[in-house]
């Protein structure tokens, strides 16, 4: 569906995504695992149209997507942050409507589709309280529903479940869950490997802004010549590093 | 255009919304400014303005060390006198020489008259009695002020003998020779003897022996008559019947310095306000949301319009608020051209909304936007006239044009305008200073949109 073919992007002379390529398929979750600084964000940034690539190519079923210079390229887009980043004086309603405008949904079936989003982030008894009150995990809950809101088809969701309370934890996996039996297609970049394995379908494994292996758990784990090997043990393997570690 | 312009409405609604929950935003917005106003109007006016406004007022503190009926009137006819405010109060304790001098040394009094001993007998006498004036040498306004009261009471009091040594003076101060200065006092006390005699007055004593009160000029001495007034001098000699007239357009109890002070005050915390409404702009880059704005399907632009609308909808707002506040304690006549305020105004809000996106679309960092829009309105504020009538005085022409680059200049001499010289917005003051401020606002719109894009939106 999406294909990320030698992608490059560079802070001035620094290398932060180094010719990376891979291809998002239609309906499952695709991990990006890689240690801090990998250069998952920069990669979600150039995907989302925040910034340019230096090089390399996207397509999006089979043509070229320009999310930089096209604007309506962006609507098939939904980005989740990997920084809270809501209003934290308005409610939780609140920036989902005014979320939900910018995203263009159609002002006649905003109600239902903010009632699907707080419904989503499990949210609804405190829809019209501040976000400035809200727990850490529920920040986090609304962070992904409000790229919910126009529904699109891809979902770009930069490590969504770090630092979250157990109970909104397991909270936000049922809700990616649920998106992506609902059609949806999700990118998900995670440093912590037990949340790639929980839900990815298959996984990216990063280091250095550069594709070190594709693949689902079994395959990369047959890859590095260990069989049933944890995420761990692979990234040990590919890097000589301890993904917790670096 | 609905593509742009719909995402710009939801941005600058939100934005308002926020405005109106950020306590601190309010304060900073419209009661801080509302305190400023006040606090600047009020010692404006108690300063320079007199209760019935118009008129500015010098206080002078006076030691009667003659206590004569003579002294007394002539104290009470200083205190008749509207450009004056005379200490002691007629039902204070006098005041001694020593206390006087002690009050001007801790800088409580500025002036201080010393009719001497001997005062009222010189008068009855027909002589010119001599006085002294010690003063604060810094109080150069309020110095024509007292100059000016003195030589209007002292004619009256010596009942006109007085004025062909001061025409002499005047003559001289303005380069005459003394040649010249000499035949035109002996013409004046001439004219006067005539007059005195047809007027059927007369005192049977020679004047000549007389002398201008002005001569002593000690070290801490002020010739009572330096800088003499000709308008005031005539105004005393010659029966002639002052009449005021006010534009119908001004409030008639406005005071200029107080129009001056509110006007520049207001235009002041409109560009601080305005400054803070458009960096919400940096606030959405450092909490990620701008982020989320840039990622949506729709144009760019929409995000610097909807900031724009947002800063102008809030400064329109502020403004309304502050000039019905100065309105209610002041009285200013803000609103008696409503068609004109409202056109000032929208050109104003245009030229400080561009001014604050300009702001907010250069700087690097929220702390460097601060800074370095506190900086330039201070100095705006300061070199436009906002704090002080600059434009009363004679300028050197650095000075001059440093005023003219200022939005502060341009935006306070069309409130002037409107207040104190009652023109409407199609006069030519009031449209220059309108063409100015939407010249600077197109001009720094375009230049931040340029800015957006080269310095906000990462590339
Ligand atoms: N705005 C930036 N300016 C300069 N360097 C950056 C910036 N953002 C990230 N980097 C650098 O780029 C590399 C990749 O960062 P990032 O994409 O955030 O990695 P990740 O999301 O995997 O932790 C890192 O070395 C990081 O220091
Ligand atoms: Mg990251």
């Amino acid at each position: 569906m999406l294909e990320v073919c030698d992608l490059s992007y560079a802070y001035g002379d620094h290398v932060a995504v180094d010719g990376m390529s891979f291809t998002l398929r239609r309906g499952e979750a695709l991990g990006l695992l890689g240690p801090n600084g990998a250069g998952k964000t920069t990669t979600f940034s150039c995907l989302a149209g925040l910034r340019r690539p230096r090089s390399g190519e996207l397509r999006l079923e089979g043509r070229t997507f320009l999310p930089f210079a096209c604007d309506t390229d962006r609507a098939v887009l939904g980005l989740v942050p990997q920084e809270v980043s809501l209003y934290a004086d308005l409610t939780a309603r609140e920036n989902l409507a005014f979320f939900g405008r910018i995203q263009g949904v159609a002002p006649e079936e905003l109600d239902d589709r903010i009632a699907a989003a707080l419904t989503l982030a499990g949210l609804e008894d405190r829809a019209d309280h501040r976000i400035a009150t809200f727990s850490g995990g529920m920040k986090r809950r609304l962070n992904l529903a409000v790229a919910t809101l126009h529904q699109p088809p891809i979902l770009l969701l930069d490590e969504p479940t770090v630092g979250v309370d157990p109970h909104s934890r397991h909270h936000l996996f049922a809700a990616l869950e649920r998106l992506r039996d609902g059609g949806a297609s999700l990118l998900y970049s995670t440093h912590a490997m037990e949340d790639a394995q929980r839900l990815c379908d298959r996984i990216v494994v990063l280091d250095h802004g550069r594709v070190l292996a594709v693949g689902t758990h079994e395959e990369l784990a047959a890859g590095v010549g260990e069989p049933g090997a944890d995420l761990e043990t692979v990234f040990l393997h590919l890097t000589g590093r301890s993904l917790r570690d670096s | 255009m609905s593509r742009l312009l719909r995402p710009a409405a939801a941005i600058a609604a939100k934005d308002l919304r926020l405005f109106f929950r950020d306590r601190v935003g309010l304060l900073l917005a419209f009661l801080m400014p509302a305190a400023l106003v006040l606090a600047f109007g009020f010692m404006m006016q108690k300063a320079f303005g007199g209760e019935d406004g118009g008129m500015a007022r010098a206080e002078l503190w006076v030691v009667d060390q003659d206590g004569s009926a003579a002294s007394r009137a002539f104290v009470d006819d200083l205190r008749g006198l509207a450009m004056l405010e005379v200490r002691p109060a007629p039902d204070d304790a006098p005041l001694s020489l020593e206390g006087a001098e002690a009050s001007l040394r801790k800088g409580r009094a500025h002036h201080v008259l010393v009719l001497p001993r001997g005062f009222g007998d010189a008068l009855a006498a027909g002589e010119l009695p001599e006085l002294r004036m010690l003063r604060d040498p810094g109080r150069s306004l309020e110095d024509t002020l007292v100059t000016i009261g003195l030589s209007s009471a002292y004619m009256g009091a010596t009942q006109g003998r007085a004025w062909p040594a001061m025409l002499g003076r005047l003559l001289e101060q303005s380069g005459a020779s003394p040649e010249a200065v000499r035949s035109a006092v002996a013409a004046a006390e001439q004219t006067r003897r005539l007059m005195e005699a047809a007027l059927g007055r007369n005192d049977g004593k020679d004047a000549e022996t007389g002398r201008a009160p002005e001569g002593d000029g000690g070290d801490d001495g002020q010739d009572g008559g330096s800088g003499l007034d000709f308008t005031a001098f005539m105004r005393d000699m010659v029966p002639l019947e002052v009449e005021d007239r006010l534009p119908p357009e001004r409030a008639a109890n406005l005071s200029h310095i107080v129009a001056q002070s509110v006007s520049g005050l207001v235009v002041m915390m409109l560009m601080f306000g305005l400054v803070r409404c458009a960096t919400t702009l940096l606030r959405e880059r450092d909490s990620g949301t701008l982020d989320r704005l840039l990622a949506a399907a729709s144009p760019r632009d929409a995000v610097l319009l909807g900031k724009f609308l947002f800063t102008a909808a809030s400064g329109l707002l502020q403004l309304a608020v502050l000039f019905t506040f100065a309105e209610l304690v002041f009285h200013v006549g803000m609103f008696r051209d409503p068609v004109t305020l409202l056109v000032l105004s929208l050109s104003l809000t245009a030229a400080v909304t561009a001014f604050g996106m300009l702001i907010a679309t250069w700087a690097r960092s929220l702390e460097q936007a601060n800074g370095f829009a506190t900086l330039l309105i201070l100095v705006m504020s300061a070199v436009g006239g906002a704090w002080f009538p600059v434009q009363l005085f004679d300028m050197p022409l650095p000075a001059e044009v440093a005023m003219r680059l200022t939005l502060t200049h341009w935006a306070m001499t069309g409130y002037q305008g409107m207040l104190w010289n009652g023109l409407g917005w199609t006069s030519p003051t009031l449209l220059t200073s309108i063409g100015v401020l939407w010249a600077f606002a197109v001009g720094a719109s375009l230049l931040a949109r340029r800015l957006f894009h080269r310095r906000v939106l990462p590339a």
